[in-house]
């Protein structure tokens, strides 16, 4: 065996057989059963697991609750992120390199560290309810509630938009806005003509990971939904660990992939549509 | 004309002021969870309330004589470790493969390596545990280690992917004609000049792996608990555990000096 083959082949079998293979093994399993009172597969192939999911309003509500919290998260991130990345990019100066470690932070420290901290931040006698008590403000309910979810996860996931838009912006020409703005162009106009259609790339990239991270997400809507509000993370990882329906944790997933691939395919067709046609205008 | 000139430049000047309040908002709420963590971990009372108390050290002296927490730790340390030392070798090999040789299928070679930062976890983790129970590896060390070397080897090929291509490869041409050996041109040539890449993924590694609960709560077991995992046990059962606040704001400032120093020294934004 030549040389370059033999040094692929240990991080080719981690990432095959040990990655990859599993999907394999997941899709097959969510057409089995189990077999009454016990962990083992009965016989036969079935689309059970699929029917009883769909028929049941408690999965589908999970389901179309995490698809809206995730757009939620991502538009909210988009909007967001703009300002905070055009500033670090173009703006900041000698404090980029400091901007660009905290923007990490959030990200390098995981998902149940920062959970806590959101816990005594939210809960009803932390942080923000302490402040409003002192300015004689009634109490916010944020632990349980949709709102202090959406908050997690936006806090959580906002650097994956900000990063790879500091990227895109990073690399526009600044004689380009110059160009614009010398011309007579006002803000909202260099805004919408020029520096949005060039940064699309790191917009649309960002916005794929934080969709993904929302809707897979299971610390931050579990520690901070406090039980009370379901999401496919959470609802997942009690059919697979606590009830231990393997069969139907799979369908549950094949599902969740499904759909996460679908909302990339589209995204990315349509980037690229809107893209062609630019080009031609 | 002046007058409108000088409405639109207090405008300009409004405009510019309120987006460094945007980035200064911004980052506090960025913040906020981690310093209230710190906050928190420092309080008197077994259970935070704000404003805060009395200050005192008393849960991370509580922290350093629990024999639970230490074992948690000692095992996430473990397998942070091993699963990043394989990764990194293993993710390096492959790297430097496909920059200096290109071989065949290249593209999906990267494609495959790749996978996990595309493909959830959670749904990996689905279908790992229950392969893992087959083979009898749920709740091993061996089990844990080989599912954290595969959820962080695709960050070790990703950078030293990016660190290979940015080596010149005449220097390695040039030591192999003076007469280097293969062994010497990787000891003397490549791995020095490699080694802000090394450092950047092995830190990431470690990170991904000391970090990671889904997986982990899946598949780990009582005998071989990861710190995660046991604070998110802890904290389903019985609520917050002040000790977990004090260690984990240990932690958390551990992280924050890591990143603050890996991305002034080696750009680890661009990483992600």
């Amino acid at each position: 065996m030549p040389l370059p083959v033999f040094l692929l082949l240990p991080a080719l079998i981690l990432s095959a057989g040990v990655f990859l293979a599993p999907f394999l093994w997941l899709a097959s399993t969510s057409f089995r059963t189990q077999a009454a009172g016990s962990l083992l597969l009965a016989e036969g192939v079935s689309l059970d697991n699929y029917i009883r999911l769909f028929a049941d309003p408690y999965f589908v509500e999970v389901l179309i609750r995490t698809l809206a919290y995730s757009l939620a998260t991502t538009l909210a991130s988009v909007l967001i992120a703009l300002p905070v990345a055009r500033f670090i990019a173009v703006r900041a100066g000698r404090l980029k390199g400091f901007l660009l470690a905290l923007m990490l932070v959030p990200l390098v420290s995981g998902a149940l560290l920062p959970s806590l901290g959101m816990l005594h931040l939210m809960g009803p006698l932390g942080v923000v309810n302490g402040i409003a008590r002192m300015l004689g403000l009634p109490p916010v309910k944020l632990l349980g509630t949709s709102a202090g979810i959406l908050i997690g996860l936006v806090q959580s996931f906002l650097p994956l938009m900000v990063l790879p838009l500091v990227n895109t912006l990073s690399r526009l020409p600044s004689d380009l806005e110059q160009a614009a703005a010398s011309l007579g162009a006002p803000a909202i106009a260099i805004w919408r003509r020029v520096i949005l259609p060039l940064a699309m790339p790191g917009l649309v990239a960002g916005s794929v990971l934080v969709f993904c991270a929302s809707f897979t997400s299971f610390v931050t809507p579990q520690i901070l939904g406090q039980g009370h509000i379901a999401m496919f993370g959470t609802v997942a990882y009690q059919q697979a660990g606590q009830v231990l329906d393997w069969p139907f944790a799979s369908a549950l997933a094949v599902v969740a992939l499904a759909m996460i691939g679908l909302l990339q395919a589209v995204v990315t067709l349509a980037s690229r549509f809107v893209r062609r046609r630019e080009i031609r205008q | 004309m002046t007058s409108s000139d000088g409405v639109r430049a207090s405008l300009k000047r409004l405009a510019r002021v309120g987006h460094v309040v945007w980035i200064v908002l911004v980052y506090v709420v960025l913040l906020a969870p981690i310093a209230v963590l710190i906050l928190a971990s420092f309080d008197d009372g077994s259970f935070f309330r704000f404003p805060p108390q009395h200050f005192s050290w008393r849960w991370y002296q509580a922290a350093a004589s629990s024999r639970e927490y230490r074992s948690a730790l000692g095992t996430s340390s473990l397998v942070a470790l091993l699963s990043a030392a394989i990764a990194v070798t293993s993710g390096s090999l492959a790297a430097y493969t496909l920059v200096r040789h290109q071989p065949r299928g290249a593209k999906i070679i990267e494609a495959i390596l790749l996978a996990p930062l595309v493909l959830p976890l959670i749904v990996w983790s689905i279908a790992l545990l229950q392969i893992y129970s087959v083979l009898g590896l749920s709740g091993t060390l061996t089990g844990l280690v080989l599912a954290h070397t595969v959820i962080t080897l695709p960050y070790a090929v990703r950078i030293m992917h990016a660190t290979f291509e940015r080596i010149d490869p005449t220097l390695e041409a040039a030591a192999v004609s003076l007469g280097a050996r293969p062994f010497d041109v990787a000891r003397r040539v490549i791995i020095p000049l490699a080694l802000p890449g090394l450092l950047t993924s092995t830190a990431f590694a470690v990170l991904v792996s000391f970090n990671d609960v889904i997986v982990s709560a899946l598949i780990a077991g009582g005998r071989w608990m990861t710190f995660p995992v046991r604070v998110y046990s802890q904290l389903r059962g019985q609520g917050v555990d002040p000790i977990t606040l004090a260690i984990g704001a240990g932690i958390t400032a551990i992280i924050v000096v890591a990143a603050v120093a890996g991305e002034l020294t080696m750009k680890w934004s661009r990483q992600v």
